[in-house]
């Protein structure tokens, strides 16, 4: 290298050069003749691929009666099939190089793997075999439930989690998005047959997404595919219930008293659209500059100019059904109040005044330069396409993402943050002990009191 | 990570690097990947939370939070807003034995990354401000993750005062907050001349970039950082552990028991810490692993049990000093300490006597090394490509001074053989080598 340095002024900030176009790879989307959907795409970065197997029922099937029963099932089913007890699945798997983790949200049952591309024969044959010939045995059930127990007892002692509880009880009520965890009581009540029945009736191939991504050729790898799953007998299955929402007027306050608690938990938000909603991007755009990047008003806000949290963010969060937008933010306790005023300031300002050029044209840089690096990894680029494909979003979705954000305008802005930040009607959640916060949150509404238990105190 | 499509896993990896070294001492690596136009930079300074000053415990940490509060040339927010505007994302991190910020962006917006870990590096300008609201947001960090979590700190915080003498490993990493109020802007002026020279540091480019222009950006923005002295050699060494080291801690929130026990491993490199690395795997290594396998799948006395070198906060690769191989467990109140702990150490006692069979340390080696790819591409969620490659990067120059271990370090693994496996277990899987933390739920009074 040359010694010399070629002067420079240090004050000035370089301008970005030209971007280099992302270049797609490419993508082979198919649907065998049993109704499985397959999308394969091709990334070379490592010698590995990486693969999810959906099934679009999730926990919002059996809300009303069994919560939490598909993430069991998924759990379950790993520990046993008709040719494998559990020990040989999992030294099957290391001897692949392989991970693999099953459970359930609220909208899908899914089988997540990735291992050397060498064994990909095998591995896929685990997954079709864990998810057609599982056995359910009967031990294992009872020992995954004892650990499911124990682990819902921590849950509540865990802020996070007895905020989300209450936040997603109070905009969702009955339906089946209201309840986000078994109680121990409807855990304990589980039966193996319950699981049994899940599997059979929603582990079908009409109701099934395979997303592969990783070092193969798409079309070798697509003959795989269709001999290890093109047997599975078809099938397709009901949809998920959709009961009537919650009428929710004014601002509202739930206080979860956690004793000992020595910071508090705040959880703020209303029901908001999902994916599918033409007014998506619009959303996804003033989140960002509302609160969704740390470049965000509300994070220099509460964050760097005034210190009471370390990681204040805000979200738009879509289900399959329906979606909702939320503000969180751990702060210590004698700001509960102060934290809230800022919250609802932040919101006004979003809902009163149209964005500056400038801050209009950071947020869509950011929102396009992050959505490239999402790419950039196996497990990313199969994280967009199962998003973009498991909703039936337009089939040029992800290619166009970031041309329909460049064009949004500050008027876009302003009508998504009147919409969809109900800053008239936000619920709020305050988790922490109750004696240090219960003054400060009462005043931003009535307020209902619960102890960690989800009683009403 | 190279570009051709092939399968072999045993292929020899062939990551591109080049290096120098600046004359001001800032050492360089250059690592080009031009599939995607994305690039992901870091500079890593030989500076952990070891060697922070007495009095001033949790101050590296405080002090990585202050290098995003203003430099000469970017003053407060303009360095977050800087990065987050061109479409990219940014952190730090403090570690045991160094301190890093990173960033990933769309590759257009490269050389103003360069730009600005150039600015910090030559100079902070930060105020009284900006330190009071940083140690309150770190005071936040640490009750968000530590003071009101169940098993906060468990065992990270809790392990080093039981199981080291010599503060520099046994204090607390995150800080007493008294230690924390107690830091001056004098401090963090001091602490950045000590340890943030270019000398002690190693800037790292990775992805879309030409070697060549890579090294050309580096000449512009970091050449003309003046040079500074090299901090002094600290000591950080441990007094030979003759006996069991084991204390209490209470649980305030959780409600199982919990017991973490820490065995001192080998130094990075010799022929020790290969083979620990095989038992490891061997012992954790999630649900096969024989720890998992008896004591949560078979004998059911815990509900979890997870474990690694440095586990949770670290890996087998980025210490440069003490550390240990932990096993964390969970277990059902209905057993005691005493039968949880016996029943643990009859997993370690059959690896002693029976050590482990080739059939067994095979597929370890399939998936370390599958393990190993993994982390490469990415390591570090989905917006930090190659994450885990510039760390590795980091370590190899900053602790081992040969980046070039990043290709050729796994085989130094896959020749470990099962008998090296059985004596560094016989070796390290002591009593007298250990310590145990047990975390033990509080009582609960009427509330």
């Amino acid at each position: 290298m040359a010694s010399t340095p070629r002067s420079e002024n240090q004050s000035a900030i370089p301008a970005l050069s030209p971007a280099r176009p992302v270049i797609w790879p490419p993508r082979a989307r198919t649907t065998l003749s049993n109704g499985i959907e397959v999308v394969l795409v091709e990334s070379h970065t490592i010698p590995k691929f990486t693969g999810q197997l959906f099934f679009r029922s999730g926990n919002a099937v059996t809300a009303a009666t069994a919560p939490g029963l598909a993430d069991m099932t998924a759990t379950v089913a790993r520990t046993g099939t008709t040719a494998r007890t559990s020990r040989q699945i999992e030294e099957d798997l290391r001897r692949m190089g392989a991970d693999l983790s099953s459970g359930a949200g609220a909208d899908n049952s899914v089988v997540s793997f990735d291992g050397l591309v060498d064994f990909s024969n095998e591995l896929l044959r685990l997954v079709a075999e864990l998810t057609q010939q599982a056995i359910f045995p009967a031990a294992e059930f009872e020992r995954e439930r004892r650990q499911l127990l124990e682990g819902l007892k921590i849950q509540r002692t865990t802020p996070g989690f007895l905020a989300s509880e209450r936040f997603r009880r109070v905009l969702f009520g009955a339906h089946p998005y209201g309840t986000i965890s078994p109680t121990e009581a409807q855990a304990e009540s589980y039966r193996l047959e319950q699981f049994k029945d899940f599997y059979a009736r929603y582990y079908r191939p009409g109701n099934a997404l395979l997303v592969m991504v990783g070092d193969f050729a798409p079309q070798a790898m697509h003959e795989q595919v269709e001999k290890i799953f093109g047997a599975w007998a078809s099938g397709s299955v009901a949809e998920a219930p959709n009961p009537p929402l919650p009428d929710l007027h004014g601002r509202r306050v739930y206080l979860v008293h956690l004793p000992g608690a020595v910071q508090a938990q705040v959880l703020v938000g209303n029901r908001a659209i999902t994916r599918k909603h033409p007014d998506w991007l619009r959303l996804t755009l003033a989140n960002s500059i509302y609160g969704g990047a740390f470049n965000s008003r509300l994070v220099m806000n509460i964050r760097e100019e005034k210190g009471y949290t370390y990681s204040p963010r805000s979200g738009a969060h879509p289900l399959r059904q329906h979606g909702y937008f939320s503000i969180g933010a751990a702060v210590r306790n004698d700001v509960v109040a102060a934290t809230l005023t800022e919250i609802f300031k932040e919101i006004e300002g979003m809902r009163s005044t149209p964005v500056g050029e400038d801050e209009l044209a950071d947020a869509r840089n950011y929102l396009t330069g992050i959505f490239s690096l999402g790419l950039a990894t196996q497990d990313g680029l199969a994280g967009q396409l199962a998003t973009a494909t498991l909703e039936r979003l337009p089939e040029d979705y992800l290619e166009t993402y970031r041309e329909r954000i460049l064009k949004l305008t500050a008027g876009d802005v302003l009508d998504a943050a009147q919409k969809y930040f109900d800053s008239a009607n936000a619920q709020i959640v305050v988790v922490g002990d109750r004696a240090q916060i219960e003054s400060q949150a009462a005043t931003f509404g009535e307020m209902e009191v619960y102890d960690a238990q989800g009683n009403r105190i | 990570m190279g570009s051709e499509s092939t399968g072999d896993f045993l292929r020899q990896l062939n990551i591109p690097i080049q290096t120098t070294t600046l004359p001001n001492g800032l050492r360089v690596v250059v690592s080009p990947d031009r599939a995607a136009p994305v690039a992901t930079v870091g500079v890593y300074y030989n500076i952990g939370f070891r060697i922070e000053p007495h009095g001033r415990s949790g101050f590296a940490h405080l002090f990585e939070h202050m290098m995003f509060q203003g430099s000469a040339n970017a003053g407060k927010m303009v360095h977050i807003k800087l990065i987050n505007s061109s479409g990219g994302m940014l952190n730090g991190s403090t570690h045991y034995d160094v301190t890093n910020y990173y960033e990933s962006v769309p590759s257009n917006a490269l050389e103003r990354v360069l730009w600005l870990e150039a600015d910090r590096m030559r100079a902070l300008k930060v105020d009284d401000d900006n330190l009071r609201n940083q140690r309150d947001v770190v005071k936040e960090e640490v009750r968000v993750n530590v003071l009101n979590q169940p098993y906060g700190g468990f065992p990270w915080l809790d392990m080093p005062p039981i199981a080291y003498r010599n503060w520099a490993n046994a204090h607390n990493f995150y800080g007493d907050f008294d230690d924390l109020d107690a830091a001056t802007l004098e401090d963090v002026q001091k602490f950045f001349k000590t340890y943030y020279a270019p000398s002690n540091a190693v800037l790292l480019i990775l992805g879309d970039i030409e070697m060549e222009e890579g090294f050309k950006l580096v000449e512009r923005y970091f050449a003309s950082i003046p040079s500074g002295p090299q901090p002094e050699p600290a000591n950080i060494d441990e007094p030979p552990q003759l006996e069991e080291r084991r204390g209490v801690v209470e649980e305030k929130f959780g409600t199982l028991p919990g017991i973490a026990i820490g065995y001192q491993a080998p130094r990075r490199l010799t022929p020790e810490w290969y083979a620990a690395a095989m038992l490891d795997q061997a012992l954790h290594g999630g649900r096969v692993g024989r720890v998992y396998r008896r004591l949560v799948l078979e004998q059911q006395i815990a509900v979890d049990a997870e474990g690694g070198i440095q586990y949770p906060v670290g890996d087998l690769f980025d210490y440069n000093g003490p550390t240990l191989m932990v096993t964390r467990l969970l277990h059902k109140p209905e057993y005691s300490a005493d039968q949880t702990i016996a029943a643990y150490d009859e997993v370690l006692e059959e690896m002693k006597q029976q050590g482990m069979t080739a059939e067994e340390l095979d597929p370890i080696k399939v998936k370390f090394r599958s393990n190993y790819f993994s982390m490469l591409e990415g390591g570090h969620g989905a917006h930090i490509p190659r994450y885990g490659l510039m760390h590795l990067l980091a370590c190899f120059t900053l602790f081992d001074s040969d980046p070039h271990l990043v290709n050729t370090i796994l085989g130094g693994f896959m020749e470990v053989t099962p008998e090296a496996v059985q004596s560094v277990a016989r070796k390290l899987l002591t009593r007298s080598n250990r310590s145990i933390v047990i975390r033990q739920p509080a009582k609960k009074g009427a509330v």
